[in-house]
């Protein structure tokens, strides 16, 4: 039995039910400034290892590998902390989207430091970085904004 | 196809706004929700403990060291009923001919 309820009422509760699920996934969406951090910490590696000093890259190294745990702990941390989205949200299209980012990065790096190399620059591999990390900054934002776009369509449980 | 069927435990302001964080969630802390939802502690207690009642809600209790973490997220039935409420809403506001855009 259903009372008879205004269709503003309901319209309303439905923004209602709509602005509380945007609240939760935007705990779990990456911040622009993480895109930042990874690229910044890309780049640095990359930097200390063209250096071709055993210090200079066992530093580099361990500062990438801390600031990039320490970045994802810090975005994970920051969702566990106050409420864990459902499973499924993220679906399968934003796993291939993800992947498909990372691949892109890959693709845009690699044979950028390959190319410069085989043309005789020097630092190939930091320019080959570099280009990734560009990528990284300006591509990041866009990937989370459409991975936030696809968990509210499905927390909504409406294609959109 | 879920079918459609109002709720009016669901429907009060207050236990619609819980019950809407507590849907995109696997489970959400006691104190983002109150900060989330604007509700006092008590407040937030008592309506908490009338979907727990109604087997909609469970509550958890736990330590976090010394401190203790109550967190709350929906059972299978409150989900249930929170997804035939939605499609209830979507009804009345597609019967109206409005277009029916659960954001704002």
């Amino acid at each position: 039995m259903q009372r008879d309820v205004p269709p503003d009422e309901a319209a309303r509760a439905l923004t209602e039910i709509g602005r509380r699920q945007e609240q939760v996934i935007a705990l779990s969406v990456v911040p622009v400034w993480y895109w930042w951090a990874v690229a910044v910490l890309m780049v640095g590696l990359a930097a200390a290892v063209d250096a071709h000093r055993p210090v200079l890259t066992g530093v580099g190294t361990v500062v990438f590998v801390l600031g990039v745990l320490g970045a994802t702990g810090a975005v994970v941390l920051r969702g566990l902390r106050h409420a864990q989205p459902r499973d499924g949200l993220l679906g399968a299209t934003g796993v291939l989207s993800i992947l498909g980012f990372v691949a892109a990065v890959l693709a845009v790096s690699l044979p950028t430091a390959f190319g410069l190399r085989a043309a005789g620059i020097g630092h190939s591999a930091v320019w080959g970085v570099l280009v990734g990390a560009a990528l990284m900054v300006t591509a990041g934002p866009l990937l989370s904004a459409r991975l936030r776009r696809g968990m509210l369509a499905r927390a909504a449980g409406t294609p959109r | 196809m879920i079918r459609a069927r109002f709720d009016d435990l669901i429907h009060a302001p207050t236990r619609l706004s819980i019950v809407a964080l507590l849907a995109a969630t696997q489970w959400a802390e006691f104190r983002f929700i109150r900060d989330s939802t604007g509700l006092t502690d008590s407040a937030l207690s008592k309506q908490l403990s009338t979907l727990e009642e109604a087997g909609y809600v469970e509550i958890r209790k736990a330590f976090v060291g010394k401190r203790p973490r109550t967190s709350a997220r929906l059972t299978a039935t409150g989900r249930g009923a929170f997804e035939r409420h939605v499609a209830a809403l979507q009804e009345i506001v597609a019967r109206a001919g409005a277009s029916v855009l659960p954001r704002g």
